[in-house]
């Protein structure tokens, strides 16, 4: 008996119980409408906040001065940080760079201060696709690259320190030797990212002037912030850049390091994720394991029969593999027909959380997108297709080995 | 002198139920001879079944050696035994057995495949044959689309499609009724006296041990009598 004989007469034992047949595809079918509603889910949702983390100033890669990541002071810069964002321009996957100074400094006003961060930018480079903050300008705009006295604030700074449009700030800092510095600038943008945390205390300056604030030399940086296409490259990434931009004085650190809070917050949120998936899959599994031993057990006398005249063992295991594949091949195109329109429907539309979470929830300090879409990466999918597909083919091991086990002589008592 | 086909020598076979041990076949030496169309007749329980399931290859004697066609069954592996059943013997059970989501033809055909007889070969042989059994025009139907004669017409087939040494029907006539028991009796009487196929029966159907040539009485286990009929 051929193998092609063998898939027959397996496919047609699907079909002797066809409720139970159905009800345990449709199982398995579930299974995969489950698994990849938690996987896209995730997929979407963890690239959305890799991508607004890295949109908040440090990229999906950044190259550091040594030690920065861990102790940032601004006497910690980076020498020759335009030639660096040059050459991971060249690298292929990369989308964007930017050279940046970042930092802590006091803002105030003549009756008011507050302690913030600013981050100094060059603004004809900048573009608002890889900076939340470009992109959440509601009131004015950013500085032009001859403004070297424009500042951008957050809505919520504005009001803590009573700054509108047009109104002076001074703000200090430690200068890379260590001596205090302010400078006075005028308000001509504000912004708001939704997050009361960011918006109070996060200020946009020019580059050039905190260079010369800071004491620092024109082509020196805090960190050159790397955009890529893929964040999921990142780690893929760090070698290549490193081998074009970075030497013994400087590091290439990814998000997870440089965002290690909010990677920490992803990790947790994903092995929960794939605990839950796991534990629906031995669900799901104990189901098809059941429908295959009844299957087995209700024709020990066929089995028998089968070895009484001749049929190997082994045989009679590959019929019953042969079985739970014809299962879970039918369970996947189900539950690929049933996923689908939910896939899509949540791809394009999702469903809106802002009523239950509100518009400014946040996580490791990025805002959260209230509103729940899927996202699926082909290995996602190829995941869950192999994984669902694994485990009915493991499931159907025990009632094979089962079935190859069975006595011919008591299966068939008086044959 | 006539070439055995099967020989039984000083088998017993004990079982144990519980901590009784009973014993089912005891000191029976038996040889079947080729072309023979015998009965192992005797009431229930006097081992008719166990000892066709020993010559089967299906059970193993407690004490002695089966002999088939001179081969020593004790010697074999469990492998041997499958391919030993597969290639010589044929069986034909009482409830039938065929595989429910097979046709005539492929029931018919199913040891035949198990062998691995090419598929034009196999499907000369398998139409051929049920042509002799009165069912090539039923050769698409499964099991459930035929009648109980019928079934047991397809699994006669399925016996003699590998042309194996003996046949080894068990209370081949038991499910069916009167007309078509001797429909049954003609078909695998015809096969043996024109074909010269061996059959060894185990029944207590006056039917078939009307039309067996050897009648091999067994009672607790041992042979009574054996009786030869010309």
């Amino acid at each position: 008996m051929n193998l092609k004989e063998l898939c027959v007469m397996a496919w047609r034992n699907m079909f002797r119980n066809k409720r139970r047949t159905f009800l345990t595809a449709f199982s398995v079918a579930f299974g995969v409408l489950l698994a990849v509603t938690f996987t896209a889910s995730g997929d979407y949702s963890y690239t959305n906040l890799i991508n607004t983390s890295a949109n908040m100033g440090f990229g999906h890669l950044a190259i550091e001065p040594l030690g920065f990541n861990a102790y940032p002071t601004l006497a910690k810069r980076l020498a020759k940080g335009e030639a660096r964002r040059q050459s991971v321009l060249g690298v292929d996957g990369v989308a964007a760079a930017y050279g940046r100074i970042v930092g802590q400094a006091i803002f105030a006003t003549g009756s008011k201060s507050i302690g913030g961060q600013f981050v100094a930018l060059d603004p004809a480079v900048e573009s608002p696709e890889h900076n939340v903050f470009l992109e959440a300008i509601e009131q004015g705009s950013l500085f032009g690259p001859d403004d070297s006295r424009g500042v951008v604030i957050g809505v919520k700074m504005a009001e803590k320190l009573k700054l509108h449009i047009g109104k002076k700030l001074v703000y200090t800092v430690t200068d890379k030797d260590g001596e205090m510095v302010s400078g006075i600038s005028q308000v001509i943008g504000i912004f708001r990212i939704g997050e009361d945390s960011v918006d109070s205390s996060v200020v946009l300056l020019p580059i050039s002037r905190m260079r010369s604030i800071l004491n620092y030399n024109q082509d020196e940086v805090s960190l050159v912030s790397i955009f890529i296409d893929d964040q999921r490259k990142a780690d893929a990434m760090v070698s290549k850049i490193r081998a074009v931009a970075a030497d013994g004085e400087a590091e290439v650190l990814t998000w997870k390091e440089t965002q290690a809070e909010l990677a920490g917050l992803i990790a947790i949120d994903r092995a929960s994720n794939y605990l839950l998936q796991f534990l629906v899959g031995l669900l799901i599994a104990a189901g098809i394991f059941n429908t295959l031993l009844m299957s087995v057990l209700e024709r020990r006398r066929e089995f028998g029969m089968m070895m009484a005249v001749g049929m190997s063992p082994g045989r009679i295991v590959l019929l019953v593999i042969t079985e739970s594949f014809w299962l879970g091949l039918g369970g996947l195109i189900f539950g690929i027909i049933i996923t689908t329109p939910w896939f899509i429907y949540m791809q394009e539309v999702g469903i809106n959380f802002s009523s239950q979470i509100g518009d400014d929830y946040s996580a490791g300090g990025v805002l959260v997108d209230p509103v729940l879409k899927f996202r699926l990466f082909k290995e996602s999918a190829l995941a869950i297709l192999a994984g669902v597909f694994s485990l009915t083919m493991l499931a159907g091991i025990y009632p094979a080995i089962k079935a190859g086990r069975v006595p011919p002589v008591e299966s068939l008592k008086n044959f | 002198m006539s070439e055995k086909i099967v020989k039984l020598e000083k088998i017993s076979k004990i079982y144990k139920q519980g901590r009784l041990e009973v014993k089912a076949v005891d000191d029976f030496s038996l040889a079947i001879n080729k072309g023979e169309f015998a009965a192992l007749c005797g009431p229930s329980g006097s081992g008719k079944t166990t000892i066709l399931n020993m010559i089967g290859a299906l059970d193993v004697p407690s004490e002695g050696v089966i002999y088939l066609e001179g081969r020593d069954l004790s010697g074999l592996s469990r492998t041997e035994l499958s391919t030993l059943r597969r290639d010589r013997i044929g069986f034909v059970f009482q409830a039938y057995n065929l595989v429910p989501v097979l046709t005539a033809y492929e029931n018919a055909e199913f040891v035949l495949a198990l062998q691995g007889v090419p598929h034009r070969q196999r499907r000369e042989r398998v139409m051929s044959i049920l042509e002799e059994v009165g069912l090539a025009d039923l050769a698409d139907r499964r099991p459930d689309e035929l009648s109980g004669g019928q079934q047991q017409r397809v699994a006669i087939a399925r016996a003699i499609g590998p042309e194996p040494a003996i046949i080894l029907a068990d209370e081949p006539t038991a499910n069916v009724d009167s007309v078509t028991a001797h429909g049954l009796l003609d078909l695998m009487e015809g096969l043996n006296k024109e074909k010269g196929i061996t059959f060894l029966f185990s029944t207590h159907d006056q039917r078939v041990m009307d039309r067996a040539r050897r009648l091999i009485h067994l009672r607790d286990g041992k042979l009574e009598t054996d009786e030869v009929r010309s």
